[in-house]
């Protein structure tokens, strides 16, 4: 008999993901349906002047057909396999059978601060980790091109 | 400008992660309320068959808006995610007279809920923007809102198409966030 986490895994789905101006709300980037086959890293191709945005968002979209009680997410921005940055969400229980989004609004780094698009042009990677407790669902990874 | 301009009023608050729980009938119009006020399209918008969450952060402080299904089979599972709720709101079809009974009964649950006590309590009265809509005052009366003793509550006509009022509920929303995080 397959185990629970296994369960878990096998009924949980990364749908869709994009990237948002977070004063316009307009969407900049979607991802297309492979975003869901694992173990692949997969590529954005962003419009450069999301660079200029004041706000950006993040917004992931999964199923699961099973019901989790400490769903928790862990996302990183590296650069170079640095990490820029590190969100960690608690998303605690999840509804079997149930389709969630989560957003996260972030404010960009002064402009000053702020690397050019040719710098960061393929050298940056949105690495999402999908845990129930401690047993880890789902990855994914997104490598981000600046067009 | 939506939750980070609201986030950034509330600097002086003591919380540092703060958690608004929207809840209501399906088709109430939670999921487009919490997209409108980011300014984001809301014209396919399809019934939530789980959770939305809308988290912004600036200078080391975090909102989270916990929009939860509306749907029947959905709300024997609301209970999960009352702790820790600093805000609750609470979103009413105005247009949607058939359904007062019901939503007022849902809300009076919610209202008895030990998880929740205290908590202060914002409803909307949404879908003002329709013509036989019933006015604030109305849906007051008729889920007896002015019985409710143990917390502080307000009621705000909307329309979470137009955007009218949405802002105004907000700010009283983070008002009163504020004022929790002081008894504490």
């Amino acid at each position: 008999m397959p185990s629970r986490a296994e369960d878990i895994m096998k009924g949980f789905k990364l749908n869709w993901m994009n990237l948002r101006d977070a004063d316009s709300g307009k969407i900049l980037w979607q991802s297309s349906d492979d975003l869901s086959s694992p173990g692949v890293e997969h590529e954005a191709r962003v419009p450069k002047k999301i660079l200029k945005c004041r706000a950006v968002s993040r917004e992931i979209n999964f199923s699961s057909k099973e019901a989790m009680d400490k769903f928790r997410l862990e996302q990183k921005v590296l650069f170079k396999g640095k990490c820029l940055e590190e969100w960690l969400f608690e998303f605690g229980f999840v509804i079997p059978g149930s389709t969630n989004t989560w957003q996260s609004v972030i404010e960009a780094a002064p402009e000053s601060q702020m690397m050019p698009a040719n710098v960061l042009n393929g050298n940056v990677v949105i690495e999402t980790r999908f845990y129930d407790d401690a047993v880890l669902v789902s990855t994914s990874k997104v490598r981000i091109f600046y067009v | 400008m939506g939750l980070l301009a609201l986030l950034r009023k509330l600097k002086s608050s003591g919380d540092k992660e703060l958690r608004i729980l929207l809840l209501g009938l399906d088709n109430a119009g939670k999921t487009t309320l919490l997209k409108s006020l980011a300014s984001e399209d809301i014209s396919h918008i399809t019934p939530t068959q789980g959770f939305n969450i809308k988290t912004v952060q600036s200078a080391g402080f975090r909102l989270n808006v916990w929009d939860i299904g509306g749907q029947r089979k959905i709300r024997p599972y609301w209970k999960n995610y009352f702790e820790n709720t600093d805000v609750l709101i609470y979103v009413i079809d105005s247009s949607d007279r058939k359904r007062f009974e019901e939503t007022g009964e849902e809300l009076g649950e919610l209202l008895e809920e030990p998880k929740l006590s205290g908590v202060p309590l914002l409803v909307y009265a949404n879908k003002q923007d329709l013509q036989h809509s019933a006015k604030a005052s109305e849906v007051s009366e008729g889920l007896n809102l002015n019985t409710i003793r143990d917390r502080v509550w307000q009621i705000q006509a909307c329309s979470a198409l137009t955007n009218e009022g949405v802002r105004e509920g907000m700010d009283w929303a983070m008002k009163n966030i504020s004022s929790k995080g002081k008894k504490k």
